[in-house]
């Protein structure tokens, strides 16, 4: 087992970039997701690894060996596709067996396979049934097992859960985890799931428009977004309108707020400043801060969500606060809004949002 | 088509939001569509219309009975003598003349080799269009219903031109198969294609090459087996073709069935329409069977569609 290797893969269709560069290092045993907006080319990455489609130029090499020219039936890629992809006239025993049955691996040595891997995929007893006898989730499991049967190098998974429901969505994803560390193999998934990509992977490459944006564990993706697009692709974002006044600190309506995302901008730039609702706070309207009026308040469960409205700027902005500390506010109340401004980030006003280096 | 009550199917839904009723949600919670005034309409219009066509197709073929399997001067055929003296000899006779036994046997050998040089072209064109050029589906689905717009005898003009010098290839008789092949394109194409539209080709084919399976291999056990009633389907239409054809088989001077019944017919009458209904009967019952099988599995209707069309041109082809 090996690691997947993209280097400067550029792939077009017609006049469409689906990969402009895409630069991409899955290091052994680790299961990176690639997340992003629809069309933005993850599909198309996936599919250059397991050579459905191949690269206009650049390359790709599992462990090393080069394997951008391989036809896909020589590639050893185990691939589990969005859409229900098991052969409806083979019983799930035959279907695990396809793959083995071309490698050809001897009868007893399938059949033990065949039946381990139902097995890790906690579906023994079942391998008599067909396709249409199986739920959704029950069919994905299948489709898992029928990949991992000829012990891919690689596993290729193109957003296997999303036609499921949301409960059986979260256990089959927690066993894929659980499978994928289990055998060591080295995973890319692709989703279009926050949540999910954050969830699972040990590092998440966020795409936007055939580019890789940021490619970094779940939680530094969250806490420090490379770009205006990521920050609002993960997560949530309130927008305020600001100008830079020094190498670490910006203006919004008249209160200067420290953050460090203003290090690469020029003095007296307008930009708009993104921050989580997480790091705005509420204090009673006498004391310091940005003057507003609470708009709403939404209860849910441990923390609240505050819908608040700028005197100045008069721009609707949320904050997630926690619930005992939000109990006192009410729809209407004049309050006093703070911002942290440590997990910031600037975009430039009607430029290009400016693209970090996505490997940095 | 009507709703359908999901709690007792083949009744309506009982609730019509634009008469009003009850203002709950509808049954089952499936949303109301278009297309309700039929429902309303109640069975007895589709089952004029069938009566009717009914009557158009069979009236016909009654006569057409009678003519051939009674033994009563035609002048006498009239609703007294409608039991009378029902007899298959004239047919019989027909099977014991000479000419029967081998004509058949060079039609069924041109139906099978028909069969196999389509699908050996058709199959992988097919799946190629379907998986690389989706959008020249359109154009070729035309070209496909070509031979069925220009009449045969365009084609026999054509071979008739180039016949000196083609001789070698001319004078077989298999030399009708890819005439053949042409003549059935409308069908068979038809047919696969639906087939290849009722599955997910592209996934399947990209999970068996990802399983690592060649072209070869995915062709014979990841689509073969789920287009397998689309296969038949061509098979059944190209052989309904085959069995039907006269005017090329005739041109290039070939002794197949529809041939010899239609020099039958003239000698011997009654054997002749005898034969001629038999095939129709016999392309009838084809379809009626193909129907059958591929009832269970998605693509009937398109294939009911292309049956009909193939009996219509079966009976325009065997008119004499
Ligand atoms: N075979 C193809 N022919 C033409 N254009 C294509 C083809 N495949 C992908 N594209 C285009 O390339 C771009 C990227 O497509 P891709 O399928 O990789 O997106 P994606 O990120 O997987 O999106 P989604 O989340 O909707 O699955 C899109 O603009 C798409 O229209
Ligand atoms: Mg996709």
């Amino acid at each position: 087992m090996t690691g997947l290797l993209y280097i400067s893969v550029r792939k077009t269709f017609g006049p469409t970039v689906a990969l402009e560069s895409l630069d991409l290092d899955v290091k052994e045993g680790e299961l990176i997701s690639l997340l992003g907006p629809s069309g933005c080319g993850k599909t198309t990455a996936l599919r250059i690894a397991a050579g459905f489609e191949f690269a206009d130029s650049g390359a790709v090499t599992v462990g090393g060996a080069d394997i951008t020219r391989k036809p896909a039936h020589k590639r050893n890629m185990g691939m589990v596709f969005q859409s229900y992809s098991l052969f409806p006239n083979l019983t799930v025993n035959l279907n695990v067996d396809f793959g083995l049955r071309t490698r050809k691996i001897g009868a007893p040595e399938r059949k033990k396979r065949v039946a381990e891997m139902l097995e890790l995929v906690q579906l023994g007893g079942m391998g008599n049934r067909y396709p249409h006898q199986l739920s959704g989730g029950q069919q994905q499991r299948v489709a898992l097992a029928r990949a991992l049967a000829i012990r891919p190098s690689v596993l290729l998974l193109d957003e296997p859960l999303s036609a499921l429901d949301a409960k059986v969505r979260l256990a089959l994803r927690d066993e894929i985890r659980r499978i994928q560390t289990e055998l060591g193999i080295t995973t890319l998934l692709v989703t279009h799931d926050q949540e999910e990509a954050l969830g699972i992977a040990d590092r998440v490459g966020v795409m936007s428009s055939g580019r890789l944006e940021q490619l970094a564990p779940p939680a530094q993706i969250y806490s420090r977004p490379a770009s205006a697009f990521v920050a609002r692709f993960v997560g949530s974002m309130n927008e305020l309108p600001a100008v830079v006044r020094g190498p670490d600190a910006v203006e919004v309506s008249g209160q200067t707020i420290m953050t460090p995302s203003a290090l690469t901008r020029d003095v007296g730039e307008s930009v708009l400043f993104l921050v989580r609702p997480e790091d705005v706070t509420v204090r009673d309207a006498d004391q310091d801060g940005l003057a507003g009026t609470v708009t709403a308040t939404t209860f849910q469960g441990a923390s609240t969500v505050v819908g608040l409205r700028l005197d100045v700027l008069d721009v609707l902005i949320h904050a997630h606060l926690n619930s005992s500390t939000a109990s006192h506010l009410a729809a209407g109340q004049r309050v006093s809004v703070q911002i942290d401004g440590t997990r910031g980030v600037l975009e430039s006003l009607g430029a290009a949002p400016v693209v970090e280096d996505a490997l940095a | 088509m009507a709703d359908i009550n999901p709690l007792a199917p083949g009744l309506p839904l009982a609730i019509d939001p634009e008469v009003g009723g009850p203002p709950t949600a509808p049954i089952g919670g499936i949303p109301p569509r278009a297309g309700r005034p039929i429902a309303r309409f109640g069975r007895l219009g589709p089952n004029l219309v069938l009566i009717l066509c009914a009557v158009f197709f069979l009236a016909p073929l009654l006569a057409l009975a009678r003519y051939a399997l009674q033994n009563v001067p035609t002048i006498l055929l009239g609703r007294s003598t409608l039991f009378k003296k029902w007899s298959l000899g004239g047919l019989t006779k027909a099977f014991s003349d000479k000419q029967f036994g081998p004509t058949l046997t060079l039609s069924l050998k041109l139906a099978v080799g028909t069969v196999f040089l389509t699908l050996a072209l058709l199959l992988p064109t097919a799946i190629w269009v379907h998986m690389r050029l989706p959008k020249m589906r359109a154009v070729i689905e035309f070209v496909t219903v070509l031979p069925y717009v220009i009449p045969a005898i365009a084609l026999v003009a054509g071979i008739v031109v180039v016949k000196p010098h083609a001789r070698w290839f001319l004078d077989s008789n298999y030399s009708l198969v890819p005439f053949y092949v042409i003549l059935a394109l409308p069908f068979t194409y038809r047919s696969i294609d639906a087939g290849l539209r009722a599955i997910d080709l592209k996934t399947l084919v990209d999970a068996s090459r990802s399983l690592g399976a060649g072209w070869g291999t995915t062709l014979r056990r990841a689509l073969v087996p789920n287009l397998r009633t689309a296969i038949i389907s061509s098979a059944f239409l190209t052989t309904a073709v085959v069995l039907g054809e006269f005017t090329i088989a005739s041109t290039l001077l070939k002794n197949t069935l529809p041939t010899f019944q239609a020099i039958y017919v003239k000698r011997e009458p009654q054997g002749g329409y005898g034969l001629n209904l038999l095939a129709l009967v016999v392309t009838t019952g084809l379809f009626a069977l193909l129907t059958l099988l591929t009832r269970k599995r998605g693509s009937r209707k398109s294939t009911a569609v292309v049956a009909v069309a193939a009996t219509a041109g079966q009976a325009r082809t065997l008119a004499p």
